[in-house]
């Protein structure tokens, strides 16, 4: 990579991150002067909290290789641990985070050493066992959680759905960062090698269990803190009859990486937009979806069998060939016919 | 107290007919498309929507209008494999459990569409009638106490032991059943060999499709209330019964199947004992964790096969 790549646009996260906060900060400055609506940008909001989950199981599963169904358990112990600290302790929301944080580490890193044992579809389904476990306990705990928003405060200020948003917000931009230098560091290129070949991974010196329990442990974190965030923000969950904690939600994140472009954390964010925003956010405004709900979740699917079945490296892959096909013309328009019988 | 322990254990008859047939399933497509099928359950719910409508709406009796519940379970696990898988582009194993996601959410979306009102309990009324006539249940006197098993149940056992020795006897002595194993082995290699693991796949969908209905109208006709997620609990207990039995073979997940609702209603049964009334609640708890110590234990399932894996 050359310095200039590095430098131009395209290939810096920082700019690119800088970029959509400050559109995404636009959005909730337009709402607060009624030119879009309210609900628009809560449901932006609500769709982030996804893609934040998003980022993180793309680390697992796109650079790793590992797959993952206990996504939905993961959420529920952030969302609870924030029900318990925020509303039954009234402790402030930086405690819950610090707390989330070292329940999400523990448990990645058992997730991590099941993984050292148990590979492939098998790991998905026990991680799916797993979520199970977590689903059943916290409905045995407690069935409906629900915060009050007076006690929705960081830094002692009560912070409303517009407060919340920018909390995600910046979760976000934080988390992104940090995932984007992760991948282009040597720990995101020993998860790739670790990925493609785990023997060939090892034989170059690469620790299994290091990287591994790494991947899982912080899926497992960037899960939970989107469950903290969730709580926060919607601040009311039903264990027993919502579908946030089942195999639904996992599946949906898992859908939302593999249609976004399993090793593009943009494309993972866009995913998650069309799984999750579409319905939220555009569908719910006319009146013929309004009447029947069940035709979004009906193109989602085709929407995801499509883009799996023609499109295998998923949304960013039409991107990246739109580029591949500008720069081919750029450069046969640059050269004159000569250029071409080199070709 | 035996008795009580009987009469639990008589309960759960249903449950494990129900994960049996759903593992049995779950582990055909396993074996031969090397996927999980997510959409096992939401298919085995459109099919059985297909029978509460004929039963609801003409009065068709169940045992006839399951047959065309179970003809659309098979016309669309042929529908995934011919149609879908055949013609994507290079799809891998987990873009074929994706594929699969996409028709749980079709299915989901349709089900409301097509029927309406998603949830309803439809065989009620083919209860009330057997009430009125006939008992229900069968008592039976013994051990000092009153063990007692629904006919329901019992007619299951009976379909599903017939049904699976069916397919255990083809899948052992049949062409087919000798393609499936050769495919499960290795798709590759059995193509080479000269077997049209086309057909053979396309097959497996079927009759996983079929064999998911079948589940399905069981376990309404039990007087579970159907949803379009109804089946999500059973199918996930058919994965987790895989693994428990192991993938590698036929007859592990269906052992699978039956121990986990066994150690369900055991550890329910437990909570007769004194001091231990709340442990019904964390039955689900302690089964899961119990089977996710014994994978550790043995990571290839109770009757796996060990694979070696070769560099």
């Amino acid at each position: 990579m050359s310095k200039e790549n590095r430098l131009s646009f395209g290939k810096n996260p920082l700019a690119q991150i800088l970029v959509f906060v400050v559109v995404l900060v636009l959005l909730q400055v337009l709402a607060m002067n009624g030119i879009i609506s309210a609900a628009f940008v809560y449901a932006v909001g609500n769709t982030l909290i996804y893609a934040i989950i998003a980022i993180g199981f793309c680390l697992l599963l796109g650079y790793s290789g590992l797959a993952s169904l206990g996504t939905a358990g993961f959420i529920g112990i952030g969302a609870y641990i924030g029900f318990y600290i925020i509303q039954e302790f009234g402790m402030p929301f930086i405690l819950a985070l610090i707390i989330t944080v070292a329940v999400a580490l523990v448990i990645g890193s058992l997730v991590g050493f099941i993984s050292l044992r148990i590979e492939g579809i098998y790991l998905a389904i026990l991680t799916l066992g797993l979520a199970e476990i977590i689903r059943n306990l916290l409905m045995v705990i407690k069935a409906t959680i629900k915060i009050d928003i007076n006690n929705v405060k960081l830094f002692g200020i009560t912070i409303s759905d517009r407060g919340g948003y920018f909390l995600i917000l910046a979760v976000f931009a934080v988390l992104m960062l940090v995932t984007s230098h992760l991948i282009n560091s040597p720990t995101g290129r020993a998860m790739v090698a670790m990925k493609n070949s785990t023997s060939a991974a090892q034989a170059m010196g690469i620790s299994l269990m290091k990287y591994r329990l790494m991947a899982f442990v912080i899926a497992t974190i960037y899960a939970a803190i989107g469950g903290l965030l969730y709580m926060m923000y919607v601040r009311t969950m039903t264990t027993s009859s919502s579908l946030l904690l089942t195999l639904t939600t996992s599946l949906n994140i898992l859908g939302a990486v593999i249609i976004g472009g399993a090793k593009s954390l943009w494309g993972t964010t866009l995913g998650a937009f069309i799984i999750y925003g579409i319905q939220s956010m555009f569908l719910s405004k006319i009146p013929f979806f309004v009447k029947h709900p069940a035709f979004i979740t009906m193109i989602t699917g085709v929407l995801i069998i499509i883009v799996v079945m023609f499109f295998p490296g998923g949304i960013a892959q039409i991107f990246s060939n739109i580029g591949m096909k500008l720069k081919a013309k750029k450069l046969a328009a640059a050269a004159p016919a000569g250029g071409k019988e080199e070709a | 107290m035996f008795a009580v322990f009987l009469s639990t254990m008589c309960g759960t008859l249903l449950s494990i007919c129900i994960t049996a047939i759903a593992a049995f399933a779950v582990t055909l497509i396993f074996r031969t498309s090397t996927t999980t099928n997510f959409a096992q359950g939401s298919i085995a719910a459109l099919g059985c929507y297909v029978t509460a409508h004929l039963f609801n709406k003409s009065g068709v009796p169940v045992w006839i209008g399951v047959i065309p519940g179970v003809l659309v379970g098979i016309a669309v696990g042929l529908f995934v494999d011919i149609v879908i898988f055949r013609n994507g582009k290079n799809v891998t194993p987990v873009g074929k459990q994706i594929i699969t996601m996409g028709l749980v959410s079709i299915i989901f979306g349709g089900l409301p569409l097509i029927f309406g009102n998603a949830e309803s309990t439809p065989f009620e009324p083919f209860y009330n009638t057997v009430k009125k006539g006939v008992k229900p249940n069968f008592i039976i006197e013994a051990f000092g106490g009153r063990i007692v098993i629904t006919k329901h149940a019992i007619i299951c056992v009976i379909i599903t032991v017939v049904v699976l020795g069916v397919l255990f006897f083809l899948l052992k002595h049949s062409k087919w059943g000798l393609g499936v194993r050769c495919t499960a082995s290795n798709e590759f290699t059995a193509e080479l060999m000269g077997i049209n693991t086309h057909v053979i796949t396309a097959v497996s969908w079927g009759i996983a499709g079929g064999l998911g209905v079948l589940a399905a109208v069981m376990y309404a006709g039990g007087g579970t209330m159907i949803s379009p997620s109804f089946m999500t609990t059973v199918q996930v207990n058919a994965f987790l019964a895989g693994i428990l039995g192991g993938f590698s073979t036929f007859h592990g997940p269906v052992v699978g199947a039956i121990l986990i609702p066994v150690g369900a209603s055991f550890v329910g049964f437990l909570a007769n004992f004194p001091g231990m009334a709340g442990i019904s609640r964390w039955n689900m708890v302690v089964v899961y964790v119990a089977m996710m110590i014994v994978i550790l234990i043995k990571p290839q399932g109770l009757l796996g096969r060990k694979i070696l894996k070769k560099v």
